[in-house]
């Protein structure tokens, strides 16, 4: 039985070998998951921090443009600039916003991406699992936390006091309730696959050889063995992380820049990062159970997990860049008429293809 | 090989989006000096040698009082109660069917608003309708229930000029504000009195009820005019009914830079010239220059050499594939969303545009290449770099119209989006005065450079795009194809050029140094701008400064069928409306 807590374990053994501190003692304990926790959001943290420079480097190549060039080599002291720039504006509380619903808002939309992260096995760098939690209900953890978002997106809309705002929201909802079911769902037909909610085991399901193309083994990741509901939940996802062709909650052509128009200085920036910790959970989720989690040749399988959600991530600014938005009532139709159908289709298919062969 | 290749490309791609059914073969309808098609509405006083306006005026019998003769047209002075029975009839039985501007101002002893009316058929037949009111209580009745458009146009006399039109469903300031003292253009109006209005006193967007009176479900939200999507200080006052439009009121005159008194104040030769660049500022000034340059140059007898035409019609086609580049451009952006790869491919080929017209006229922006009589400088020397580098433009043009295509009006969510949303029945189009790629887009088939033929256009081999989708789509097509011919003028303008014998290239007719065209000279023309027609009315005083200069702006009566358009329609069909009538602020309000 591998142990359900990884990190925070292997912190507690480092303070075992401190005289005098048990490592079994429950504050010891405590505090070893408080720093795992650290660990892993600040690591997080850092990959949205570079996203403010990658963001507009991979932009600019899929638009013909240059980008940031300037601030340092390749333009990457944007990053420190930026955060500076952003952090020293005046935050403008506008009249009539609802508090403290308003300023509650940001941090539900940060915390919640952060959270889904506890459960994601993000593979070992020297010998260190990289792992908060193993909770035998991880997936559905998973899912819960990052729905979480939902309310704050609907908090930052209402609260606002501005009528783009209030579209905004109301759009939001409207498109996660649309999309997040059909995610699920998709997230189901792995689980009957893999028969069972825990990350680590359906990572460590994934490590089969599905065939063998000549010498090289290809792995029985469920992007390959059931490549219908990868593309399924890809799609599902640029909606979940509101991204082209789905980013009407937003649509700053239409509503100027919806649930977020009225937020400056911090609280954007708490939005903003809440915004691209949730593409990369987003991408964490799809790297964990249909790309094989931290798995891959050579490197070390923190590092190829980032490679995976940092693909993701790659896929969402082609989209963006690429796909035109579609207007919201088609939006609610592809994801009730079109997704919802699929999706369960797919999971009834599964559902008697694991019950007969399996 | 160029040509059939192109077709051949054009159909191709139209037959791939399955839309061949809107495109005519090249042949049907190649430009050619062919008669007009008999018009549906009758058509009295049309004769083989232009308009018998004796007939006309037999028909409008009693309501005339009196006769004029414009440059362009003869014009009938009609009793200002007359004016929708007389502009009804005129439009019923003689097929006056586009009021193309509504020209208003005060003279000494009356005011005087002119009903600049034509036919979508042929625009070379027209007639003004004069309407002289007392000074000093200028009432005339409205046109409105007859031509949509001169709502705006009649809004907009009132404004600045002052008179009163009877019957007017909404008549109010439509480019100043509400609160404005005065009217501008009117004889007794002081220029240099401050307009003091505190700001209380300001009629301020915000304190709007969030939902109107009668209707408790709707929402009232102001679109602009600081809005990402509104191409400039546009403010469209929209009432939405959950996420659909119930009532939108465009609300302009946030850009009124005083354009007309501007020109009233300049000299004809040299100080309007430069000006017309301003008016629609997005890469469309060598065509605003063009329709200034006509107007006065058939004010006062000025004929243009024939090589000047050529080079006019070159430059002005270029400036009109630069201006529909940046219209598509945008366009994409208004419903793609973010900037995307399409906003910077319509920049990227624009800027090679660009270009060409800065070794031609040595500007980016404002090109300030015409003058009366002809164009400021020939060619640039040497003139086969300048040849090599059009051709190069031109040779890989078609590569990029199908990466446009590809990548744009191939795309489905695109033609989701676009195909049957904002759409404008050619009726209506007519009725609102539409002109440009707007009312081409909605089948109907005019075009100022065929139809009233200037330049070298009708020396030249190329055809008139129109759609009959009457969307959003449609009128994406009609740019992306009239690139396309614009690309097979300037081809053969450059052909032209290239082969003109060097010791005729005479680029400037003889103009006086100080141009005064004759006293009380009345003359309306147009000419086909980017985005429609872009028409100029002048009366002369017998001085070297106009005594009257108004402009027609296309994007002016094209903005009006916003509403029209996005009735019962989703903010974004909204947007995306908005963005497809291609306006510039500069230009609507003027």
């Amino acid at each position: 039985m591998q142990s359900q807590t990884p990190l925070p374990d292997f912190i507690a053994s480092l303070f075992d070998m401190i005289p005098g501190v048990s490592g079994d003692s429950q504050l010891v304990f405590i505090v070893s998951a408080l720093i795992a926790g650290t660990i892993v959001g600040s690591l997080m943290l850092t990959q949205t921090a570079l996203v403010i420079w990658a963001k507009r480097k991979i932009t600019a190549a899929f638009t013909d443009r240059i980008a940031i060039n300037r601030v340092g080599p390749a333009g990457l002291l944007i990053i420190p600039a930026d955060a500076l720039r952003l952090l020293s504006k005046e935050l403008i509380v506008p009249e009539g916003v609802d508090r403290p619903a308003w300023d509650l808002a940001p941090l539900v939309l940060a915390s919640s991406a952060l959270l889904g992260f506890a459960v994601i096995p993000m593979g070992s760098l020297l010998g260190i699992d990289f792992q908060v939690a193993d909770p035998e209900t991880g997936l559905a953890y998973v899912f819960a936390t990052a729905s979480i978002a939902s309310i704050g997106l609907v908090m930052a809309g209402y609260a606002s006091n501005n009528k783009y705002s209030f579209l905004g929201g109301l759009r939001a909802v409207a498109q996660n309730l649309a999309y997040e079911i059909p995610l699920i769902l998709t997230g189901m037909s792995v689980v009957l696959f893999a028969g069972t909610l825990q990350t680590s085991e359906i990572v460590a399901a994934q490590s089969e050889t599905l065939f063998s193309l000549g010498a090289v083994a290809i792995p029985s990741w469920y992007a390959f063995v059931n490549p219908f509901a990868f593309v399924l939940f890809l799609v599902a996802n640029l909606a979940e992380v509101g991204r082209n062709p789905f980013d009407i909650p937003e649509a700053p052509t239409e509503i100027v820049a919806g649930y977020q128009t009225e937020y400056s200085s911090v609280y954007f920036v708490l939005m903003y990062l809440g915004e691209f910790i949730h593409i990369f959970l987003g991408g964490a989720i799809i790297a964990t159970i249909f790309l094989g989690g931290p798995a891959g040749p050579v490197l070390p399988g923190l590092v190829w997990f980032l490679i995976k959600i940092w693909g993701v991530f790659l896929f969402t600014q082609w989209a963006r860049s690429a796909v035109p938005r579609v207007r919201i009532d088609q939006l609610i139709e592809i994801g009730w008429k079109g997704m919802l159908v699929l999706s369960f289709a797919n999971l009834l298919l599964t559902a008697v293809i694991v019950g007969v062969i399996v | 090989m160029h040509h059939e290749f192109r077709w051949t490309l054009s159909l191709a791609i139209a037959r791939s989006l399955r839309l061949s059914t809107a495109h005519s073969p090249p042949e049907v309808s190649r430009m050619s000096l062919e008669e007009p098609e008999p018009s549906t509405h009758g058509d009295v006083g049309v004769t083989e040698d232009g308009l018998d306006y004796a007939a006309l005026e037999a028909l409008i019998g009693d309501s005339v009082i009196g006769r004029e003769s414009h440059v362009n047209a003869d014009g009938f002075v009609v009793r200002p109660d007359d004016v929708q029975a007389v502009l009804g009839t005129l439009k019923s039985e003689a097929g006056f069917d586009f009021c193309s501007c509504v020209t208003a101002q005060e003279y000494q002893d009356r005011y005087e608003s002119i009903y600049h009316l034509k036919k979508y058929d042929d625009p070379t037949q027209e007639v003004s309708i004069v309407v002289p009111s007392p000074r000093d209580d200028p009432h005339n009745q409205t046109a409105t229930p007859v031509h949509q458009t001169a709502a705006w146009h009649e809004r907009e006399a009132y404004d600045l000029v002052g008179i009163e039109y009877d019957e007017h469903p909404d008549l109010r300031r439509i480019l100043l504000p509400e609160t404005w003292q005065g009217h501008p253009l009117s004889r007794d109006y002081n220029q240099d009195k401050p307009q003091i209005v505190t700001l209380r006193e300001h009629a301020n967007p915000l304190q709007e009820d969030a939902r109107s009176a009668s209707d408790p479900d709707t929402m009232f939200v102001n679109i602009g005019p600081h809005h990402p999507a509104t191409h400039g200080v546009l403010h469209v006052k929209t009432t939405l009914d959950g996420e659909q439009i119930a009532d939108i009121e465009p609300d302009i005159g946030y850009l009124h830079r005083c354009e007309e008194q501007m020109c009233q104040q300049s000299t004809y030769r040299h100080q309007i010239m430069p000006y017309p660049d301003r008016w629609d500022y997005v890469s469309a000034g060598i065509l605003n220059e063009w329709a200034y340059a006509r107007a006065a140059e058939d004010l006062a007898d000025i004929e243009v050499p024939e090589y000047a035409q050529v080079i006019r019609t070159m430059s002005a086609e270029l400036c009109r594939i630069a201006a529909h580049a940046l219209a598509m451009g945008t366009f994409a952006l208004d419903v793609f969303g973010d900037f995307t790869a399409v906003f910077q491919y319509a920049f990227r080929d624009r800027e090679v545009v660009q270009n060409i017209l800065e070794d031609l006229t040595g500007q980016r922006l404002m090109f300030n290449y015409m003058r009366l009589g002809g164009v400021a400088w020939d060619l640039p020397e040497p003139r086969e770099e300048f040849f090599e580098k059009v051709r190069d433009f031109l040779d890989e043009l078609p590569h990029k119209l199908e990466e446009y295509h590809d990548l744009v009006t191939g795309n489905e969510i695109f033609q989701m989006r676009c195909v049957d949303t904002g759409v404008l029945s050619p009726e209506k189009a007519k009725e609102y005065g539409c002109t440009g790629p707007v009312a081409r887009g909605s089948g109907v088939d005019y075009d100022l450079r065929r139809d009233d033929p200037y330049g070298y256009y009708d020396e030249l081999d190329w055809s008139v795009i129109t759609e009959d989708g009457c969307d959003n789509f449609s009128r994406v097509l009609v740019r992306l194809r009239e690139i396309e011919e614009s690309a097979r003028i300037i081809e053969q303008c450059t052909d032209l050029l290239e082969e003109w014998p060097e010791d005729d290239r005479e680029i400037q007719a003889n103009v006086p140094r100080t141009l005064r065209p004759d006293p009380d000279k009345e003359i309306y023309r147009a000419v086909e701008g980017a985005k429609g027609e872009l028409g100029i009315y002048i009366r002369s005083d017998g001085t070297d400064k106009p005594a009257r200069f108004k402009i027609r702006s296309p994007c002016f009566s094209n903005l009006h069928s916003l509403a029209e358009m996005s009735q019962g329609e989703y903010v974004p069909d909204m947007i995306a409306s908005l963005g497809s009538l291609d306006i510039v602020l500069g230009e609507v309000d003027r």
